[in-house]
């Protein structure tokens, strides 16, 4: 899970390889508050992987790509 | 996981966000008047739940996630401290987490170029920059690491 200058600079680093996926670090920074945003809150309980999910569904980050199991 | 592993969990991810590093066990029992195999069990258990990743041994913590216990290639500046990140994900989620503003220090993952992102008000301030994730996510506790 890496950052890059450009999408070139990605299909040169993937050498071949199969791609991932790529989303904007404006996506990224959603996802990340809404993913760990209550990580150290005192009240914290694990979220289900309903939640997590749902989190990356509400993102439009869906397909087989970003399902969890 | 049940409640006294939740606590155990809480207490660990307190302490760490407090010292800027990774609680011992030692410290983590002080803190919650257990023995530090109880929390080693504990640890155990979380680790085995994937609510944090412990180091081979099970002694040591690895991964907090986001917060990394271990220097990485991405460094977070946040609240007066410097953080490490698991990867470029988990470097947003520093500021998540702590509910802060903060600068994302990294570098491209293909020409080693430097990239710094502030974050203000949850938005990077260069949304040029690409995030890619290679590991798809029904497999990316196969090697959390790797990930």
């Amino acid at each position: 899970m890496n950052l890059f200058r450009s999408e070139e600079h990605i299909d040169r680093w993937l050498a071949g390889r199969d791609p991932g996926v790529t989303i904007s670090t404006t996506t990224l920074s959603e996802l990340a508050h809404a993913w760990w945003g209550d990580r150290i809150a005192p009240a914290w309980t694990p979220h289900s992987r309903e939640q997590n999910q749902a989190i990356l569904t509400k993102l439009g980050l869906v397909g087989r790509f970003w399902q969890l199991a | 996981m049940d409640d006294a592993d939740v606590a155990l969990r809480n207490m660990t991810y307190r302490l760490f966000a407090d010292s800027g590093r990774a609680p011992t066990a030692e410290a983590v029992a002080s803190a919650i008047g257990a023995t530090v195999d109880d929390v080693l069990h504990g640890w155990a258990r979380l680790h085995d739940a994937h609510a944090l990743v412990l180091e081979s041994g099970g002694r040591h913590i690895r991964m907090a996630n986001p917060f990394s216990a271990v220097p990485t290639a991405h460094r977070v500046r946040a609240n007066d401290r410097w953080w490490y990140a698991n990867c470029a994900w988990d470097a947003f989620g520093v500021c998540a987490a702590l509910h802060a503003d903060g600068t994302v220090e990294t570098s491209c993952a293909d020409c080693g170029d430097s990239i710094t992102i502030e974050v203000r008000n949850e938005q990077p301030d260069d949304p040029s920059i690409l995030f890619h994730c290679l590991v798809p996510a029904y497999q990316w506790w196969d090697d959390i690491v790797f990930t």
